[in-house]
């Protein structure tokens, strides 16, 4: 049974539509959101949140709709997002003693030892942290109450690739667990390393939503790498 | 809220709105127009919404696990917070002018508005028109702050100009009543600015719920 499901996620904006988006993500598989600047990663993402509100479609998790359910729902999920920091000038220490009485399953010691994984601080505040610690502080939090589907908007950009690499370790461990993670990238090489599924979104429109052998099989050509078919694929869908 | 109440003091609010609390004693200063306490209250309000903005505050909130519209609750919960513990301080205020500094030369010699229930209820609708003008039009865009602020600095001095002017006029002298003097009509008229905050408060409250609940963060 699918653990999220999108259905016509359609939202116009001056300028830009996102086109009848649907997809459907499954517990314990890492799906792979990519496509360029500006082709509708963030908007479907902010969609899937109740932060942004789409003219017409459906969110649910767990089978139920997200309206409605908003409260109970984002108990069970975890979301993350870039470089944005949360409040720059408090200590790590203080938004996380505020944010742990949120959720009944906060997990001290989860927190604990992702906090000694990602090497962070908790007496310094956002602001003091370079952009690729803002991810990881931000995706700290996504991770410590035990979230069932993990929603992570470019949770890589900025990281050096050795903290890229672990990061997509600890996707892998997670998933383990049953856990779904949907993020964003367009950063090709981490949907080849991790990835189960790929869901591609040119223009507001989804173009494939499949597990990566799939992809591989029906838009792959031989000898060429994922990343160039990505690129074969985007200035396709362009020039259409 | 309770935990919504916690993190908009201890991670929204800017220091100002607790300092500016204590401009509740204005309403001990004479030869002063008392009533400009409670716009430097409101001042601390709206600091606190100045920063949490710069904050990321709302979004951060509305990934909470909570309703939008609690994350709304929650922000009128704390701004009636810091205007009660305002009004609180001009209530204790308003009783020491009432009670032990009754003979007090400098109070009977006040050609401004005495510090008493009037004045006390007005200051009660000022903070409903600050709850109605400044947070329900913030919500009106969630992002937007100078505009709704200035229209309610302009609605305040005109009300603070207002009040501090009735009781010059003929047959209005007992709005600025001293001491216990007309307490019956004084507390009337408490109970009417009460009845006003609340009204307006209610109003602010329904109509920043639906706004934030279509604004898209």
């Amino acid at each position: 049974m699918d653990i999220v499901t999108i259905k016509d996620l359609t939202k116009t904006y001056p300028g830009f539509t996102l086109d009848s988006v649907s997809f459907s993500l499954a517990p314990g598989r890492i799906a792979g959101f990519i496509g360029r600047n500006g082709a509708g990663k963030t908007t479907t993402i902010k969609s899937m949140l109740n932060l942004v509100h789409p003219d017409h479609g459906q969110v649910e998790y767990f089978g139920m709709p997200l309206s409605g359910n908003e409260a109970q729902i984002k108990r069970r999920i975890g979301y993350s997002t870039g470089t944005i920091s949360w409040y720059p000038r408090k200590r790590i220490r203080d938004i996380k003693a505020v944010t742990k009485p949120f959720y009944d399953s906060w997990d001290d010691a989860r927190y604990e030892s992702f906090l000694r994984l990602f090497a962070l601080d908790e007496s310094k505040t956002p602001r003091e942290l370079s952009d690729g610690m803002k991810v990881k502080c931000n995706l700290l939090f996504a991770l410590s109450h035990g979230a069932e589907v993990l929603i992570l908007d470019e949770p890589t950009s900025g990281l050096d690739p050795f903290s890229r690499d672990e990061l997509l370790d600890i996707f892998e461990q997670i998933k383990q667990t049953g856990v779904a993670i949907f993020f964003s990238t367009h950063i090709i090489s981490d949907i080849e390393k991790c990835a189960d599924d790929i869901v591609y979104i040119s223009k507001g429109r989804i173009v494939a939503a499949i597990p990566k052998e799939e992809f591989a099989t029906r838009h792959q050509q031989p000898g060429e790498s994922l990343e160039e078919a990505f690129l074969r694929l985007e200035r396709g869908v362009l020039d259409a | 809220m309770r935990n919504l109440l916690m993190k908009e003091m201890k991670l929204s609010a800017s220091i100002l709105s607790y300092l500016f609390i204590a401009f509740g004693l204005m309403f001990l200063l004479p030869g002063y127009p008392i009533l400009c306490g409670v716009f430097f209250s409101c001042l601390g309000i709206f600091q606190g919404y100045q920063n949490a903005r710069e904050a990321n505050d709302l979004v951060f909130s509305a990934l909470l696990p909570v309703s939008k519209q609690d994350v709304v609750k929650g922000k009128m919960l704390f701004a009636c917070f810091i205007e009660l513990c305002t009004l609180a301080l001009m209530a204790i205020a308003m009783l020491l002018r009432m009670t032990v500094f009754t003979d007090s030369v400098v109070y009977r010699m006040n050609a401004l508005m005495n510090a008493n229930p009037f004045a006390l209820g007005v200051a009660f609708l000022i903070f409903g028109l600050f709850n109605l003008i400044f947070i329900a039009g913030f919500f009106k865009t969630s992002y937007k702050l100078g505009k709704p602020f200035v229209t309610f600095i302009i609605v305040a001095f005109v009300a603070i100009g207002i009040a501090e002017a009735l009781h010059f006029f003929p047959s209005l002298e007992a709005l600025n009543a001293f001491g216990t003097e007309h307490l019956t009509l004084q507390l009337s008229l408490l109970v009417a600015g009460v009845l006003c905050y609340i009204i307006l408060t209610w109003l602010a409250l329904r109509s920043s719920m639906a706004n934030f609940e279509k604004t898209d963060l």
